[in-house]
């Protein structure tokens, strides 16, 4: 098999596809949803193809799909499937039951706005309104950190027991088409060793799953989920690490994109990222002390991280393509939550941005950096569209 | 005559039933049917409370708990799972009671059968959610009282019977715990028909939810199928019926007089009960 | 607690629930037992009767016949005599018609006689010789069973040949003498010391006494009842039993054209049917209503259908003798049905007179033992003699039974009574007392099994087969036996119908009804099963599908 890398013009969809493929998951049950579909449909295809072995489910519902991924995890096999929006709240349940299996899935969400009204849009609370599930979560850039992303998900979730959601923003990266790099086979296979826990759903071992607990016996149970999600902080750093010495990709947990000395940071996740890329380079010409913080590891929230790349920086705003009605920006609220108490902590500005999926240019972007640098910090979130 | 029931001991003692209970019984020949190269699916219900206490189970299996409305999703992952590890021997099968599956669990279900996953579903059906302490699902029968119908149940019991069949699945079979042999035997039929869902609705009175002494349940269970209330046949691929236990021409009077359930009835009911039963009998037996 | 729970894993399981106990919840526990049948309780001779019946099930035969001979040397005698007490009762009576029990032991007996079964030699042989005076039913079965426990038997029997109501009473038609003879000849067979033709009276008794450690009496009831309107007239009124055995000895009374029978006993259908096959008319006049008259309803019908007129609920007042016949002036009467019990007064209808005529009148009301000459040496009372409970009578060491010390009139009532005589008997001659007949644990105690102890959902409904009898118009013509006996199919079909109440058959149903797994085979138990008490919830569903109550119930205070 060929260690040479395949570079291919793909959407950021397909890119994940890819990677599915390359991880040889068994059991991929899927239901299909914009803009979500193009991953399953790859996926078939390869399958159809003879390019991917393992069983497809085509379920009735993604609550299904969860269903049988969960069961298909605990079978002890690799399990990956896909959804999206209203999708991925019929599945609210099965997540939870899923994080509480310790079931290693893996899954790629393409964020898109939640009915009422419809929409096809890019936006993050789909996702973000699972925080408290229990899952892994990593939102990412583009198509080429989506794909690396899923690998290391596989990676990360069956070291810990957890599963992990692989979060990219509907159309913006779901469908735009770039140039990425695919890992070969020969790299995923060394990078992901078969996936063999040992305890499972097998009449040889005899042990049966989730009969119901005492109090204390739940407790431990949720203390024991809090330890896996700790671990991820290290985990996943070192997954990255891996990879990245296998391919030269990494992106570490958070990224901290020209933030030396920096006065300024504007935080967010996601697809946005990469125009505060292009804005923080354009005002650093100007002799603007700014920096980019791109959170790529959501799930656990990495505080200590946080913290460490905050301390002693003047004025952060955090961008929010996202609305959690009553409070505003989640990851705007997250951040405060996390710097809370730190000495040498900045003052934070809450801008909701691009909520919905609108358009928010590197202009917008400098705007309301201006903005935040005139003006004390509101406690809520502001409107900025 | 004599029963000659071949059982492994799959299932404990020490489980957590009512004394009585129908349910362990229909478990009982269920599980030790399967023996033990099986793995079980449960959703909430007496059932899950029966599987036994974490850390210990009933079952000398794994067993599965799942969510109430997706026992054959679940099951249906474990099968996909195993075959992709090359395993197509072990029997797996959930077990569900009738809220779980007539309700809740109708539309995983309905789809396992259109997707014809290679699994046993066995529906517990005890016309009602009992475990909860009988409240109405769409499997209480008419004018049956529950907490959520007190003046009584104004609609029919669904037929899941005819709705499984009509799935053309391989093997669709009615069964009730008066008949444990009967039982077994369409458990080991099942087992044999491979590579398609089969599905077994099995009446299993409640004690509690029915209003039956507790030495009742297998006595009221054969007198469901001698008045016709709940004939025990079988359906291979949607189209070959074959009845085992018809109605006898006892009364339904002789049925639900039984149980308190039914203990508000007027003569006018029960004449609507039994018109209903000879309809559906009427309609069913010219099928065999 | 919560140090353990901390301990234990969250999701996977470690171990089985039983470990647990959930045997503490209950305050009842279920448990195997051998109950009582009704028609044991109802079998004058004690027959065990659920037991053999199922071993006929079971095709083994022999075996059956070996349960049967405890109690009853005489099956194939009794399998066509007995009054069945025991179907009177039988559970199954109340659902689809009682077991054909008397019909499956005469099958069984002339089976054992087709095939030459013996009776096997007394495993002892004591020193003391018993005399039993009278070789009919009661005289032959104390003698059996004295035997059976190893003691000397001498039988003294005034008649040439034993079996004495069984040989010289019942006619040829319902009882066949060769099968009386194979049945006496294996008791005799056994080792008892028959002088026949030797009658024995009141005077002997004192040299007998001498001779033998103790004396049984059971010489029977010879000695005619009369009826006060009946002339005296040896030629045309005739006494029953003499007239039976006339016909017995081949020499039958001379009997006129018309022959009135008066009596609504098994005696009087037996002389109208002799009558009737010896070519005559007959008619029978009973002062009970058909459905109350002592002859069992199968006889009566068998006389009626063969064309013998039956005229119940009526009395003959007076008898006017007429040239050669006797004109009989008769009314219909009704019972008194505030007489004592055991008390018969007729209330004559008024208006209701008719007259019959005869040329021969035979007496059938009954008979009374001979006491004349045994007055002096035993007590007598109310015609009989005295007996306590253990068929002692007033005199060491001489007991009786059968017709001479009972109002019963029944073949196997005689029978039953000779073998707890012969108990007495054993005990008197310093033999432990005989073991229960039902040995299991707390049979005694327990009351009969009840029709609605039975699960009848394992009990198809199956008819009850009669046997087959000659027709009326054949068998009235000759004095060949007119029951025949169950085929072999027919007998397994009467014995797979029989409940077998209180008497476990081990199906296993109390096993696979648990919802617990609490009961378990256990072939070190008589009653074939354990009651595992850690996990009995007590619910008593192996009680209630246990088809034939096999099982009780044990309350459990905490």
């Amino acid at each position: 098999m060929s260690t040479e890398h395949t570079r291919l013009l793909l959407s950021g969809n397909h890119a994940v596809s890819y990677a599915v493929k390359l991880a040889r998951p068994n059991v991929m049950p899927v239901y299909p949803i914009t803009p979500q579909t193009p991953i399953l449909e790859k996926i078939t295809e390869f399958h159809a193809g003879g390019e991917m072995t393992g069983e497809i489910m085509t379920m009735e519902s993604e609550h299904s799909v969860m269903a049988a991924a969960i069961t298909a995890s605990l079978t002890g096999v690799r399990v990956f499937t896909a959804t999206a929006s209203q999708g991925l709240l019929l599945m609210h349940e099965m997540l939870h039951y899923a994080a509480g299996a310790r079931a290693p899935i893996v899954m790629a969400n393409v964020n898109r706005t939640l009915g009422s009204p419809w929409g096809f849009w890019p936006d993050q609370t789909d996702s973000l309104a699972q925080r408290d599930v229990g899952w892994i979560q990593y939102y990412c850039e583009n198509g080429q950190e989506s794909h690396d992303t899923t690998l290391q998900a596989f990676r990360v979730a069956e070291q810990v027991l957890l599963p992990v959601m692989v979060v990219h923003e509907a159309f913006y990266v779901s469908h735009a088409m770039e140039a990425v790099d695919i890992v070969s086979q020969q790299q995923v296979d060394a990078y992901l060793p078969p996936f063999n826990p040992p305890h499972r759903l097998d009449p040889q071992i005899g042990e049966s799953w989730g009969n119901t607990v005492s109090q204390t016996m739940f407790q431990n149970h949720r203390r024991d989920m809090g330890e896996a999600m700790e671990r991820v902080l290290e985990v996943g750093k070192q997954a990255d690490r891996e990879l990245q010495e296998l391919v030269g990709r990494g992106y570490g947990i958070l990224e901290q994109y020209r933030c030396e000395g920096a006065e300024f940071i504007i935080a967010t996740m996601g697809s946005m990222t990469g125009t505060v890329r292009d804005v923080v380079d354009e005002l650093r010409a100007a002799g603007v002390s700014i920096g980019l913080l791109k959170i790529r590891l959501f799930r656990p929230f990495p505080v200590a991280d946080l913290r460490e790349a905050l301390v002693g920086v003047p004025k952060v705003m955090v961008l929010d393509r996202n609305f959690a009605p009553g409070t505003g920006g989640v990851l705007f609220q997250e951040l405060k939550a996390a710097l809370y108490g730190l000495a040498g902590a900045p003052e934070i500005h809450g801008y909701l941005a691009g909520v919905g999926g609108t358009n928010i240019s590197p202009s917008a972007i400098k705007e309301m950096v201006q903005c935040a640098m005139g003006e004390n910090p509101s406690v809520n979130s502001v409107w900025k569209g | 005559m004599s029963y000659q029931i071949d059982e492994q001991k799959i299932f404990n003692s020490g489980h957590a039933a009512c004394p009585g209970c129908s349910e362990a019984l229909a478990i009982r020949f269920i599980i030790n049917t399967l023996g033990s190269d099986a793995i079980a699916v449960v959703p909430p219900s007496c059932i899950a409370i029966i599987s036994g206490p974490q850390p210990l189970s009933s079952m000398r299996i794994p067993v599965y708990q799942t969510t109430l409305e997706a026992s054959a999703a679940s099951a249906a992952g474990i099968k996909r799972a195993l075959l992709s590890k090359g395993n197509d021997h072990t029997n797996v099968v959930a077990i569900a009671g009738d809220g779980g599956t007539y309700d809740i669990g109708f539309q995983a279900l309905s789809a396992a059968a259109e997707r014809n996953e290679d699994i046993i579903y066995i529906c517990l059906d005890n016309e009602g959610y009992m475990n909860t302490g009988s409240q109405k699902s769409s499997a209480t029968p008419s004018r049956a009282y529950t907490t959520s119908t007190p003046a009584g149940k104004l609609t029919p019991k669904k037929n899941m019977a005819a709705i499984m069949a009509a799935h053309n699945i391989p093997y669709m079979a009615t069964a009730t715990t008066g008949y444990p042999d009967d039982l077994a035997r369409k458990v080991a039929r099942a087992m044999k028909i491979k590579g398609g869902l089969r599905f077994i609705v099995v009446l299993t009175p409640c004690l509690t939810g029915w209003g039956i002494p507790d030495n009742a349940g297998p006595k009221v269970s054969r007198l469901a199928v001698e008045s016709g209330v709940f004939p025990l046949y079988e359906v291979e691929n949607g189209q070959s019926y074959t009845l085992n236990y018809g109605p006898k021409g006892l009364p339904v009077a002789d049925y639900v007089t039984r149980q308190k359930r039914y203990r508000h009835l007027s003569a006018e009911d029960i004449e609507f009960i039994q018109k209903e039963v000879d309809q559906n009998w009427e309609r069913l037996q010219v099928k065999f | 607690m919560a140090g353990i729970e901390s301990r234990v894993p969250s999701i996977w399981t470690t171990g089985w629930t039983d470990i647990l106990n959930t045997g503490t919840w209950r305050n009842a526990i279920a448990v195997h037992q051998k109950r009582p049948a009704p028609c044991h309780g109802g079998c004058p001779v004690d027959g065990e009767i659920p037991v053999w019946v199922q071993q006929v099930r079971n095709e083994d035969f022999k075996a059956a016949w070996e349960t049967l001979v405890e109690n009853n040397p005489l099956p194939a005698v009794i399998g066509r005599t007995c009054h069945r007490p025991c179907e009177g009762v039988c559970n199954r009576a109340e659902y689809d018609g009682a077991v054909s029990i008397n019909a499956l032991e005469q099958y069984v007996g002339d089976l054992a006689i087709r095939k030459g079964w013996v009776f096997p030699v007394p495993p002892i042989e004591l020193d003391q010789h018993v005399a039993v005076i009278g070789g009919g039913p009661a005289g032959l079965s104390c003698a059996y069973q004295l035997r059976r426990k190893g003691f000397r038997v001498t039988l003294f029997d005034a008649n040439p040949e034993l079996g004495g109501v069984l040989r010289y009473g019942v006619p040829e038609y319902r009882l066949p003498k060769k099968t009386v003879a194979a049945e006496t000849r294996r008791i005799v067979d056994l080792g008892v010391n028959v002088i026949s033709g030797q009658k024995l009276t009141g005077k002997d008794l004192g040299k007998i006494e001498q001779e033998y450690s103790a004396i049984f009496i059971a010489f029977g009831a010879h000695r005619p009842k009369s009826l006060p309107q009946f002339p005296d007239d040896a030629d045309r009124v005739l006494d029953g039993i003499a007239f039976l055995r006339s016909v017995r000895l081949g020499s039958p009374a001379e009997l006129g054209q018309k022959v009135v029978v008066i009596g609504g006993g098994s005696v009087a259908m037996d002389v109208a049917g002799s009558a009737l096959r010896l070519g005559r008319q007959a008619e029978i006049i009973a002062l009970e209503g058909r459905e109350v008259m002592p002859a069992p309803e199968d006889e009566i019908e068998d006389v009626v259908a063969e064309g013998v007129r039956l005229i119940d609920g009526a009395m003959v007042k007076t008898v006017e003798a007429i040239s050669k016949s006797l004109r009989l002036h008769c009314i219909k009467v009704k019972l008194d049905p505030d007489t004592p019990i055991g008390v018969i007064r007729p209330l004559e209808v008024s208006g209701t007179e008719f007259t019959l005529e005869a040329d021969t009148v035979i007496l059938a009301v009954g008979q009374d033992p001979e006491l004349a000459d045994w007055e002096d040496q035993v007590r007598v009372a109310k015609g009989m003699v005295e007996i306590d409970a253990d068929y002692r009578t007033s005199r060491q060491g001489i007991f009786a039974a059968g017709d001479v010390a009972s109002a019963e009139r029944f073949v196997s009532t005689a029978v039953g009574e000779g073998r707890k005589a012969a108990n007495s008997i054993a005990q008197y001659l310093g033999q432990p007392p005989a073991l229960r007949d039902v040995t299991a644990i707390g049979a005694a105690q327990e009351p009969d099994v009840a029709f609605a102890d039975i699960n009848t959902f394992y009990f198809p409904p199956r008819d009850r087969s009669e046997r087959d009898k000659v027709a009326a118009e054949v068998r009235k013509a000759s004095f060949a036996e007119i029951r025949l006996g169950l085929t072999d199919e027919q007998a397994l079909v009467q014995a797979t119908r029989c409940f077998s109440c209180g008497a476990c058959l081990e199906c296993d149903n109390c096993v696979y009804f648990c919802p617990d797994m609490a009961i378990v085979k256990d072939s070190t138990s008589p009653l074939y099963y354990k009651v595992l008490e850690q996990y009995c919830k007590g619910c008593g569903c192996c009680l209630e599908e246990c088809p034939r109550g096999a099982m009780g119930v044990r309350e459990e205070t905490k």
